[in-house]
């Protein structure tokens, strides 16, 4: 068995998983079946493989995963709460949040976990800059701007000390960036 | 302990349903957008988990794995939305723009690049 | 459980009620978005409910079409928005 296809056992078995899970009967066909669905879909499709970019440290996770619960049930009373109280006099504002995490799988938890601080919002990803622009409803944050920025500074820094790789210089480069479109107000429709 | 399961579900019914509520009012009033994708991202998703918790408390152990998944589904695909939505809601103008107090993204899109607000 | 169940429905009822006020003030085509995603959100919250008060989850794997089908057209939209913008 050569590399590419062990690189991508992890997105197989997941797929196959999945395709029981739905089922919810194991039987024969929906066992082979799948098998053969999940090779077919990996067959036509092209997924970089990101199984690679992490290193996972369990304890650390787990303590993750338990924040992020404690997040969204805060977060979910604050803006409850702010719609009831506040309303239409809600203020905002977005503030940049420079990132650590280099792959595209921490990016993608950061944005999650960013989304389920109070208050906070992912509104554009810079993946190249590495910076969140997050928009933050800043009666849920309680107090400024740069209070909200910091928060959100500390928690990315937990994601990456939970899943961030021990050799970050290994990351694998971006691909090259797209030609830049800029937005035409032409009418070339 | 089937009392104690349907309080314990009940509980989290209702929790559920209130924050359902709370969200929509959160929609109903917030001054744009990307505000009221704030009561969806945070109050309606824990109102849903909590809903789907107390559902899969009330049923047969194999409904849980669909509940669980919807759940999981619904985690990964908000924030999908949110950073979508947020965006272009930034670039066509949509922002209510007397709420921001501070915008660190107009120096990366500048006013003249976006586009005028659908609505006008 | 029936009253818990009536509550349940009776809150989802509300905040649906609510959410359509909104839809139909909009004012923007993404507040439209938003508000059909929180709409379709109410939706799989009241469909999880009923299973639970029947005790019965045959229609639990629908959540699943619903929801997926719920986020699909949402990034969609928003993406055709941007587009008809940008034409424009």
């Amino acid at each position: 068995m050569n590399r590419p296809v062990l690189r991508r056992l992890p997105a197989l078995l997941w797929l196959w998983l999945l395709w029981v899970l739905l089922w919810s009967t194991p039987s024969a066909l929906v066992i082979v079946g799948g098998l053969l669905v999940a090779l077919s879909v990996l067959a036509v499709s092209r997924f970089p493989g990101v199984s690679r970019q992490i290193t996972v440290r369990p304890l650390r996770l787990l303590a993750l995963c338990w924040r992020l619960v404690a997040n969204l049930v805060v977060s979910a009373t604050a803006v409850a709460w702010a719609a009831v109280r506040h309303g239409p006099r809600v203020r905002a504002a977005i503030v940049e949040m420079p990132l650590d995490a280099d792959s595209d799988l921490l990016v993608t938890l950061a944005t999650l976990l960013t989304n389920v601080s109070p208050g906070s919002l992912v509104l554009e990803i810079d993946r190249r800059g590495g910076v969140l622009y997050v928009h933050v409803l800043l009666v849920v944050a309680s107090g400024e701007a740069g209070e909200a920025r910091r928060k959100l500074l500390a928690n990315e820094r937990r994601l990456v000390a939970a899943l961030g790789r021990d050799d970050p210089d290994d990351v694998p480069p971006l691909p090259p960036p797209p030609p830049s479109t800029p937005p035409s107000r032409k009418d070339d429709a | 302990m089937s009392v104690v399961l349907d309080v314990v579900s009940a509980v989290l019914l209702i929790g559920g349903a209130l924050f359902c509520l709370l969200a929509s009012v959160g929609v109903l009033r917030f001054p744009d957008a990307v505000c009221r994708l704030h009561a969806a991202a945070k109050a309606q998703t824990l109102g849903l988990l909590m809903i789907l918790l107390g559902a899969a408390l009330q049923n047969a152990p194999r409904y849980a794995v669909p509940l669980a998944l919807v759940a999981l589904f619904q985690l990964l695909t908000i924030p999908v939305t949110g950073q979508i939505v947020g965006r272009t809601a930034y670039r066509t103008s949509s922002l209510s723009e007397a709420s921001l107090t501070e915008d660190a993204l107009a120096r990366r899109v500048p006013p003249e690049e976006r586009l005028p607000s659908p609505d006008d | 459980m029936t009253a818990v169940y009536y509550v349940v429905f009776a809150l989802l009822g509300l905040s649906s009620l609510l959410t359509v006020v909104r839809l139909v003030r909009g004012p923007g085509v993404l507040d439209r978005i938003v508000t059909l995603d929180v709409l379709v959100t109410l939706f799989a919250a009241g469909i999880a409910a009923e299973a639970a008060r029947r005790e019965d989850g045959t229609g639990l794997p629908v959540l699943l079409a619903v929801t997926l089908l719920a986020f699909v057209g949402s990034v969609t939209a928003a993406h055709l928005v941007e587009k008809r913008e940008g034409m424009r």
